[in-house]
């Protein structure tokens, strides 16, 4: 797998009305994903020339309390090539949310763990797309188990393909 | 008066495990594990109301309302066990 982009904590989108908390942990700036309700946040950008094959969204992170259990991420893409008959002032074009198995969070709090998850793009994700990526904790566990207690500190979302 | 509703008893757990994050308070029970608990100590709080309000001495008992009666056991509870 190749990277293809990588989104921190200040390159996200954070416009939803249930949106994940930009905050400064350590010295470092976090994204603070809550455990009692699902959270979001927008990674967006241009596909760039040469994508191809499987996407996969990898999320890194610690959690702030919790040493047993697991976490639940969730994401949906949104893929709109110039000419699309979308009417952006008024609509969106997300798929289905894709969920990762869900990862069991180190025996100590504050250590780094990563997950991830296979996208599914509806239609396709092509060179030159505008594109978002709408990633969720998945934390009322519709999709996925969710039990860790407390906030989820995401550090880094990396995009990977199959080059 | 009666137990509080879910509503509010996710309330409660949510405020507990954002200041438990806020504190870095490591921990490893389970959201669910830790949602029992808040029902438990809510019904506890229910079957015993009473007998608290039973314990405290008059005039207090009847001077103060059900709310200040509530927030002196907080503080109580706070001076006795620190703020966490």
């Amino acid at each position: 797998m190749a990277t293809r982009f990588v989104w921190t904590p200040q390159s996200v989108d954070l416009v939803r009305s249930a949106a994940a908390q930009l905050t400064v942990v350590n010295g470092i700036p976090v994204l603070a994903f809550d455990a009692s309700a699902d959270e979001i946040c927008d990674l967006p950008g241009v596909a760039p020339q040469g994508l191809t094959g499987t996407l996969t969204l990898v999320v890194f992170g610690f959690m702030a309390s919790a040493t047993s259990g697991t976490v639940g991420m969730g994401a949906a893409v949104e893929a709109i090539t110039p000419g699309d008959a979308v009417d952006r002032d008024t609509t969106t074009a997300f798929g289905a949310i894709n969920y990762a198995t869900s990862a069991t969070v180190p025996g100590t709090a504050g250590y780094e763990f990563a997950t991830s998850i296979t996208l599914t793009v509806s239609g396709s994700l092509a060179a030159g797309d505008d594109f978002r990526i709408e990633a969720r904790r998945d934390a009322d566990g519709t999709g996925s188990t969710d039990s860790a207690t407390g906030d989820w500190y995401v550090t880094r979302f990396e995009l990977r393909d199959a080059a | 008066m009666t137990v509080l509703d879910t509503t509010n008893r996710v309330v409660v757990w949510a405020t507990m495990m954002q200041r438990m994050s806020d504190g870095r308070e490591s921990t490893a029970l389970t959201k669910a594990q830790l949602r029992a608990a808040v029902d438990a100590i809510d019904d506890w709080v229910e079957a015993n109301a009473a007998a608290f309000n039973s314990a405290i001495p008059q005039p207090a008992r009847g001077a103060l309302t059900t709310a200040q009666k509530a927030r002196l056991l907080m503080l109580i509870a706070e001076q006795r066990y620190g703020v966490g």
